[in-house]
């Protein structure tokens, strides 16, 4: 586990495709330069999709770490 | 080999595929204009590009006839629209759900259920009535070259039989056209623990082609095998006669289970709920909308996308057009919207 402390926390676990991929960028958008999101998110079309998509807003990934079956946590940093 | 257990095999090969390259048709179209993602977009051309290729060799080689599906202009025009509208509250394409159920997604489960009930009514059920709205196929008795599959006369519309030429002539600009697509348009990147777009494509491509030659009648498709699933596992049968499940509806289950195999040994599988019970109704009206639209246009988004395009029919032509713009409008309305 990395050890980052997380500003906020969404938990997009069981959400139809594509809204764990839709809140991720909303969020990112509101937050401040510096501030770290996690996701947690159990789709992996999501995984794999995310960390392509949170450059356009400004966004970087730190870690994607699995966190049960199926189920992963996604560190964002806003740049 | 019994046709319904080749219907199964091909079906569980689709299945593993669906799962492990994540083609789904909802994604492929709204990624493109929402976050400028063509990665399964590109991979979806693959497999229309390996089909154009392949459809019309193995029509030359005499093991299959092409048999586009009929044009009804409104038909296709109105279940386009509907249908592509429907994918994006239900979360998925027609086999973007099926195959999801393979991965332990209730939402997906409750989305497929009321496509393939609603697909069913309109099919000969007690919403048949509604294809009276849409009025009859409009037919050639063109067939060059002898590649098309004639009905009483009629071959349904192509590109190729509509303007009377060498269907391969068709076959081959179409291909080069992908090609130059695929080569120019730059892939966006993706980390993928899966298939990459590449062998994803080449692959549901071939298995198409595979599809074709077994079932003969078509490649593969899901909305019909829904309705034969429901329909022979809802029906008063005599049990003596033979249960007339078909090809198709053993691809459908074949999918499903497919996908779910795939998903244990790669560790995706999870029984998946959505927190908010609202999500339940949405995707079960966005199944209705698929089932209503894939009814009426006589296929879904593999039936006149994924097998359709290759055949250049003008049917699959139609649809294709109308499921984007249908499917962009409620993305619009549900994510882009201010």
């Amino acid at each position: 586990m990395v050890n980052v402390k997380p500003d906020y926390t969404l938990d997009e676990r069981g959400e139809v495709c594509p809204i764990p991929d839709v809140d991720t960028r909303k969020k990112l958008k509101e937050m401040k330069s510096g501030e770290i999101l996690e996701v947690l998110i159990d789709y992996a079309l999501s995984k794999e999709r995310i960390p392509a998509g949170v450059k356009e807003v400004g966004g970087e990934v730190i870690a994607i770490e699995e966190i049960g079956p199926s189920e992963w946590r996604i560190l964002i940093r806003k740049l | 080999m019994d046709i319904r257990l080749q219907g199964l095999l091909v079906g569980i090969l689709f299945g593993v595929l669906l799962q492990r390259s994540r083609l789904c048709f909802n994604s492929a179209i709204r990624d493109i204009k929402m976050t400028k993602d063509n990665y399964l977009m590109k991979m979806a051309l693959i497999a229309v590009l390996v089909e154009t290729i392949g459809f019309h060799l193995v029509a030359q080689l005499g093991l299959i006839k092409l048999n586009p599906l009929p044009f009804i202009p409104w038909a296709q025009i109105v279940g386009g629209f509907l249908f592509g509208m429907g994918m994006v509250l239900a979360g998925g394409c027609a086999s973007g759900v099926t195959y999801r159920i393979g991965e332990g997604y209730i939402t997906a489960f409750v989305a497929a259920i009321f496509f393939g009930i609603t697909a069913s009514a309109v099919r000969g059920g007690p919403l048949q009535l509604v294809n009276n709205w849409f009025g009859k196929p409009i037919t050639t008795i063109n067939n060059p070259s002898g590649l098309y599959a004639v009905t009483d006369g009629k071959v349904n519309l192509t590109l190729a039989n509509l303007l009377n030429i060498d269907p391969w002539i068709i076959a081959i600009v179409f291909s080069l056209l992908l090609l130059a697509v695929i080569f120019v348009w730059k892939t966006t990147e993706r980390k993928v623990t899966g298939l990459n777009w590449i062998w994803g494509g080449i692959l549901v491509g071939l298995t198409g082609i595979i599809a074709y030659i077994s079932q003969k009648s078509y490649a593969l498709g899901i909305t019909g095998g829904w309705i034969n699933l429901l329909r022979t596992t809802t029906g008063e049968l005599d049990l003596s006669k033979g249960v007339p499940y078909n090809w198709i509806g053993m691809e459908v289950l074949g999918i499903i289970i497919g996908a779910f195999i795939s998903a244990i040994l790669s560790k995706e599988f999870k029984l998946r709920m959505p927190k908010d019970p609202k999500t339940f109704v949405q995707v079960a009206l966005g199944g209705i909308l698929m089932g209503f639209g894939a009814g009426v246009a006589r296929g879904c988004n593999v039936g006149h996308i994924l097998s359709g395009l290759p055949h250049l029919a003008i049917s699959s032509l139609v649809f294709t057009v109308f499921i984007v713009l249908g499917n962009w409008l409620m993305v619009w309305y549900l994510f882009e919207r201010k």
